[in-house]
């Protein structure tokens, strides 16, 4: 008798552990796109600053703002693509740290789960 | 029979279950097609950058192009195309660039090589991909035919002619020898161990002889054919109760299988239907190795190299991937992993082996 109860509370244990497992699931999934997306950013931009420094300086450099060329100054052009480079880095260490913590919080639920199981299958 | 040698047997389809096995193989079959569509939209961007370039080069060629400029979805009319020289080239992210033809071709061929390193990187992803398919298929394909696994520890001893392996349904064998029970050589099972490879050699010739015109090529090298063939002879006259059953040598190379083991020293790579023979050769492949050099007799280093080239284009085969054939035996490149045998009919071995040169030819072409 007491251990039906028992049972039963396992089995409640278990599923929301499931839930909260899915869940992280979806917050690492996430993750990984949008550090995928800024991974190729970071890329694209790594790639426009090499051929600008292999830019004359008098060169004429445009930036394309909705529909409208406008010229840019290659000095402020260079400018804004490293501060652009700084900032997606920047964010992807925080999605990383992010990531690390989803991930390790999902490994201890899943070790849980684990034991629930063995215990509910007992 | 020796003392009775403790061994485990397990059967494979326990280690890696079937639908487990065909489950992973399909898994990595899927990540093969994706990363092959990722190679194939590579290799387009790769084709549209050259013609670009093509065309980046031909324009300054003339001071103004006649054209028919698009106007609209639908609606084209002619035109000139003028200042053939200078390109508005996009560096990406927005940024643009004013440049000559030239200096386009450059950014272009910059390009071209980025999306080399790219396609270069996807193909070493997608051989590793292929080569664990590979193994996923061999490991379910032997797990659905009830392979079985049996580990024994590894026991010198003094003699071995009598270990008679009986024939019962598909008898599989693997060897796996660990490093602390490589035995010191004995010198009597080693000159008994030679003088059977004299005698296997005079029957090799004689059956070369006999099978000459089947063969087609018949070299004066010892070759893995003529091995088999003096072979299945030996283990006819050994079987005579025929319960064993050798498969066909068209399928001799599927039944090397490599299992990835813990062994950290050699495996031996035995022939299949001399059995009886098995642990002698076994331990000869064990042993051989120590005494090579030491033992400096003029037989010596040719038998072991005649079995040296049927192991190692065996070893080849049972890697079950195109590795470089080894007509050597280099311990220090020796295969570490264990193989699992099959053994079936002796009679359609017979068969096929008497009208079967194109396996044959395999593996002397592997050799090669």
């Amino acid at each position: 008798m007491a251990s039906q109860t028992v049972v039963r509370e396992l089995q409640c244990d278990l599923e929301n552990k499931a839930d909260d497992l899915s869940k992280l699931q979806k917050d690492i999934s996430k993750n990984h796109q949008i550090r995928k997306k800024y991974t190729i950013q970071l890329g694209e931009n790594e790639l426009v600053l090499k051929e600008l420094d292999l830019l004359n300086e008098d060169a004429n450099v445009f930036k394309l703002i909705g529909p409208v060329l406008v010229k840019q100054d290659m000095a402020e052009a260079k400018a804004n693509v490293k501060k652009r480079i700084e900032y997606i880095s920047t964010e992807l260490t925080v999605l990383l740290e992010l990531w690390m913590l989803v991930w390790l919080r999902n490994y201890s639920l899943h070790s849980i789960s684990d034991l629930l199981i063995l215990g509910a299958a007992n | 029979m020796e003392a009775p040698i403790k061994g485990t047997v397990t059967s494979l389809s326990s280690l890696f279950p079937v639908e487990e096995a065909q489950k992973a193989s399909k898994r990595v079959e899927e990540s093969i097609t994706e990363r092959q569509k990722q190679l194939d939209q590579l290799r387009e961007f790769a084709a549209d950058n050259n013609t670009l370039i093509n065309l980046v080069q031909r324009l300054p060629d003339q001071l103004h192009h006649e054209i028919m400029v698009p106007f609209g979805k639908a609606a084209f009319f002619p035109g000139h195309l003028v200042h053939t020289n200078e390109f508005l080239v996009l560096l990406g992210e927005g940024h643009y660039a004013e440049r000559t033809a030239k200096q386009t071709v450059e950014i272009l061929n910059r390009r071209g090589k980025a999306l080399e390193v790219q396609v270069e990187a996807v193909k070493a992803l997608m051989q590793d991909l292929k080569a664990e398919a590979s193994f996923f298929d061999a490991t379910a394909s032997e797990a659905a035919d009830g392979l079985v696994e049996i580990r024994e520890d590894y026991v010198e001893e003094t003699s071995t002619k009598e270990a008679s392996m009986k024939g019962t349904v598909k008898p599989e064998l693997t060897i796996s020898s660990e490093a602390e029970n490589v035995p010191s050589v004995k010198d009597e099972e080693y000159d008994r161990i030679l003088s059977r490879l004299a005698e296997l050699e005079k029957e090799e010739e004689e059956a070369e002889n006999a099978n000459q015109e089947e063969l087609g090529e018949a070299g004066s090298d010892i070759s893995l054919d003529d091995v088999i063939l003096e072979e299945e002879m030996k283990s006819s006259e050994l079987k005579e109760r025929g319960e064993s059953r050798f498969q066909s040598t068209e399928k001799f190379p599927d039944n090397w299988h490599v299992q990835g083991s813990k062994s950290t020293s050699k495996d031996c790579i035995v022939p299949e239907n001399c059995l009886p023979e098995n642990l002698a050769y076994g331990k000869f492949n064990l042993t051989e190795s120590a005494p090579r050099e030491p033992q400096a007799k003029e037989d010596a280093p040719r038998e072991p190299q005649a079995k040296e080239d049927v192991k190692a284009p065996v070893i080849a085969e049972a890697k079950a991937d195109a590795l470089p054939t080894k007509p050597g035996f280099d311990s220090s490149k020796a295969f570490t992993g264990s193989i699992i045998e099959h053994t079936s009919d002796v009679n359609s071995r017979e068969q096929s082996v008497s009208h079967s040169s194109k396996p044959v030819s395999r593996f002397k072409m592997q050799r090669k």
